[in-house]
């Protein structure tokens, strides 16, 4: 069985190792073309649309970094700064403890542990405009789901959407519950993926379960949960449909995103330049964030 | 291993031969159709103006057949187009100076596009039947003392009760005027239901909303010459204050604030609003499912300062870059003319904008809304008129939620709305 598992490797170094890397290239050259194309093209464009005033019908103007001054002069801008990043203050904790927590219970389900992991994916591969005009229907402060809950109990009606304390919460909610699915799978690979032997071993020397979750699957996930984070992070600065299908960025703009503004300035009033500029600075944003949360919780990788 | 590599290569490769071989041989054949004939083509985007896809398709197809009997050497090739993402499209489209020949467009959306250079003048289109038309039609379509969109159908808006709530609270003749509401408005929230409903989202148009009540107040958006903005005049404020006192007297449903212009998921469609000032007749199609046929009562627009409603044409724009301008008119005058928009109306339930064809209405319903054509008015084009649409929107949100006095947020709005003209400019 293991021989002839290691044939075909033992053949292949025969024949030289020079040819490998093109075997390699060869592979993935599909997918680095369609990311050159799809991916790193129209970042260039981007780039280079940014740096002119574009008009709809093809005239432009080169314009150097006309639209990056006015992007720092725009009140509009600041304030979907503000509101993308208390946004994602708000979001990433609470998506990333939702399917960590989720995850751990998965793991401990022995009985049709299937259908419980598919019942949570679900959400996932709804639509997220379906998911928010239900959200929105829960949230109704006439007749909403949720406020017939606390009537229960003589709270309310609380208008969650009106009210530019609670509205970003109330979508980030909405958000984490459609989205969480994608990093609960990916947490429950991680945990599947932690020896159980260290477990065992740490269970013989006397370490209670969260002394062994600190101790020992904590650190063992923390690559996982590095990527998790990343990749959470940057779902929740690009935040949009959610945002347009719920509030259309209100209350007086409280869940006005940055993509939303990018959104108006682009498909609204055909200002391309600008809207590439805004796209380019919030790439920037999560370029740096994502450098940041690599220090911090994905050093060692 | 080598056989099981070739294998496979050949089962990868034939598919893809057969795909790049596939793709020469169609454009080959795009190729030799349009060269080797006289036959120019006109490319149409058109929409689902009629809803009803099986009735869609046969009038269209049948306008196709039609006019190319009629117009041998035109070649008319119909693209059938989704609502959704249609701006981004068409603006991708103009910008790469492609798109279709001839497009549906609605007034709103012209002067950016004739702006931008995008769009060719139609007058000598249009010029033939100018008085056949209703008053709305044409000025609708018109930028700059240009015509640039051919009618081919026209919609209304119109005040909708709804007739249950109204005798729950005790008012027999539906409130008709600013005043009447107010009067109305106490009674009908102690019966438990709200009186006006409204679109504050900033995503809703304000033409179906702000705009009319301005309207009635006497008032305009912007200022004649478009150059500066209108709306925080006194009838500004008035309308913006009308609709305050309503909010805080609980005349209006607070999920105003996040409800966009839908009918069916809203406080209207489930019933808990007395009326609505811009309904359609599609909303009060919408509605007769939910409070019952007979409970729905269509009235005349609102009467403030005036008797203002809400309508406008869709028209046929054409393509500035079209490579064949002369065909693409003969196929916008083929289609505004009595057959074609009388077939239109009918498989669409939209009205025509010719007063000489005259579409058998339907039932009751659709004759009310027949009757509401006369006050419409196509709201005011302008190249700045969704920014100012998403500012001004802004601004009356602060006002509701009371973050702003009304003459405060309409001069912010104003302000805003003039320093943005003034750029475009």
């Amino acid at each position: 069985m293991t021989d002839t598992l290691r044939q075909p490797a033992s053949s292949l170094r025969r024949r030289g190792p020079r040819r490998r890397p093109w075997v390699g290239l060869l592979f993935v050259a599909p997918m680095l073309a369609l990311f050159l194309v799809f991916r790193f093209l129209p970042v260039v464009g981007a780039f280079l649309l940014s740096l002119t005033d574009y008009r709809l019908s093809g005239r432009w103007t080169f314009v150097a970094v006309d639209n990056y001054t006015r992007l720092l002069q725009d009140d509009l801008f600041r304030q979907s700064l503000v509101v993308t990043l208390t946004y994602t203050v708000i979001f990433v904790p609470l998506t990333v403890l939702l399917s960590l927590g989720t995850a751990i219970m998965l793991q401990q389900v022995v009985w049709n542990r299937g259908f419980f992991r598919s019942v949570f994916f679900l959400p996932y591969v709804t639509s997220i405009v379906l998911a928010a005009v239900i959200w929105k229907w829960i949230y109704d402060a006439q007749d909403g789901l949720l406020n017939a809950v606390l009537g229960l109990v003589s709270v309310g009606p609380v208008d969650f959407l009106g009210q530019s304390g609670s509205v970003l919460a109330s979508i980030a909610v909405t958000s984490a519950w459609k989205g969480f699915g994608y990093s609960m799978l990916i947490l429950l690979a991680g945990l599947q993926a932690v020896p159980k032997s260290y477990l065992d071993a740490a269970m013989i020397d006397g370490a209670g379960s969260w002394q062994r979750f600190r101790y020992i699957t904590l650190p063992q996930l923390r690559p996982v949960l590095f990527f998790v984070l990343v990749i959470e992070t940057i779902g929740a600065f690009q935040v949009f449909d959610a945002m347009y299908v719920m509030t259309g960025g209100g209350p007086v703009r409280s869940s006005y995103s940055l993509v939303y503004l990018l959104y108006d300035s682009g498909f609204k009033y055909f200002d391309f330049g600008y809207a590439s500029a805004i796209g380019l600075v919030l790439f920037l944003i999560v370029l740096i964030v994502s450098l940041v949360q690599r220090r911090l919780v994905g050093r060692d990788d | 291993m080598s056989s099981t590599l070739h294998t496979t290569v050949r089962r990868i490769a034939a598919p893809l031969t057969a795909l790049v071989l596939a793709a020469a041989l169609s454009s080959c054949g795009g190729d030799s159709g349009s060269s080797s004939t006289e036959t120019k083509s006109v490319t149409l985007w058109m929409y689902p103006v009629i809803g009803d896809q099986a009735a869609s398709d046969a009038y269209w197809q049948k306008v196709e057949k039609d006019f190319e009997a009629a117009n041998s050497g035109i070649d008319l090739k119909l693209e059938m187009q989704p609502w959704a993402n249609r701006e981004e499209k068409v603006a991708a489209a103009f910008s790469g100076k492609k798109g279709p020949d001839v497009l549906l467009m609605i007034p709103d959306q012209i002067p950016q596009y004739v702006t931008n250079g995008s769009l060719e003048p139609v007058d000598d289109v249009v010029t033939p039947d100018k008085d056949k038309f209703l008053p709305a039609a044409i000025p609708g379509l018109t930028v700059e003392g240009k015509v640039y969109g051919a009618p081919i159908y026209h919609t209304v808006t119109s005040t909708m009760y709804n007739k249950t709530i109204l005798t729950k609270a005790g008012i027999t003749k539906p409130p008709e005027t600013w005043d009447e509401i107010k009067a109305a408005a106490p009674k009908i929230k102690a019966a438990g239901f709200s009186t006006l409903d409204y679109s504050a989202s900033p995503e809703a148009s304000l033409n179906l909303n702000f705009y009319p009540l301005l309207w009635q107040a006497g008032g305009k958006v912007f200022a004649d010459d478009g150059k500066s903005v209108a709306f925080n005049q006194a009838p500004g404020l008035a309308a913006l204050t009308f609709l305050k006192s309503l909010w805080d007297e609980g005349g209006i449903p607070k999920s105003a604030l996040s409800n966009g212009n839908t009918v069916a998921d809203s406080p209207l469609g489930k019933g808990q609003v007395a009326m609505a000032f811009t309904s359609t007749p599609a909303d009060a199609g919408t509605v007769a499912k939910t409070w019952g046929a007979a409970n729905i009562e269509i009235g005349t627009p609102l009467t403030g300062q005036k008797q203002v409603g809400f309508g406008l044409p869709g028209g046929l724009v054409l393509n500035a870059a079209s490579e064949n301008k002369d065909a693409a008119k003969k196929f916008m005058s083929f289609m505004i003319q009595p057959p074609q928009l009388e077939a239109l109306s009918k498989a669409s339930g939209f009205y025509t904008p010719r007063t000489d064809v005259k579409a058998p209405a339907a039932d009751a319903t659709a004759a009310k809304f027949a009757d509401a054509l006369q006050y419409a008015f196509p709201g005011e084009p302008n190249p700045a008129a969704r920014q100012v649409n998403s500012l001004l929107g802004v601004e009356i949100q602060a006002v509701l939620t009371g973050k702003k006095q009304p003459q405060q947020a309409l001069d912010d709005a104003a302000k805003q709305a003039n320093d943005l003209l003034s750029r475009q400019r």
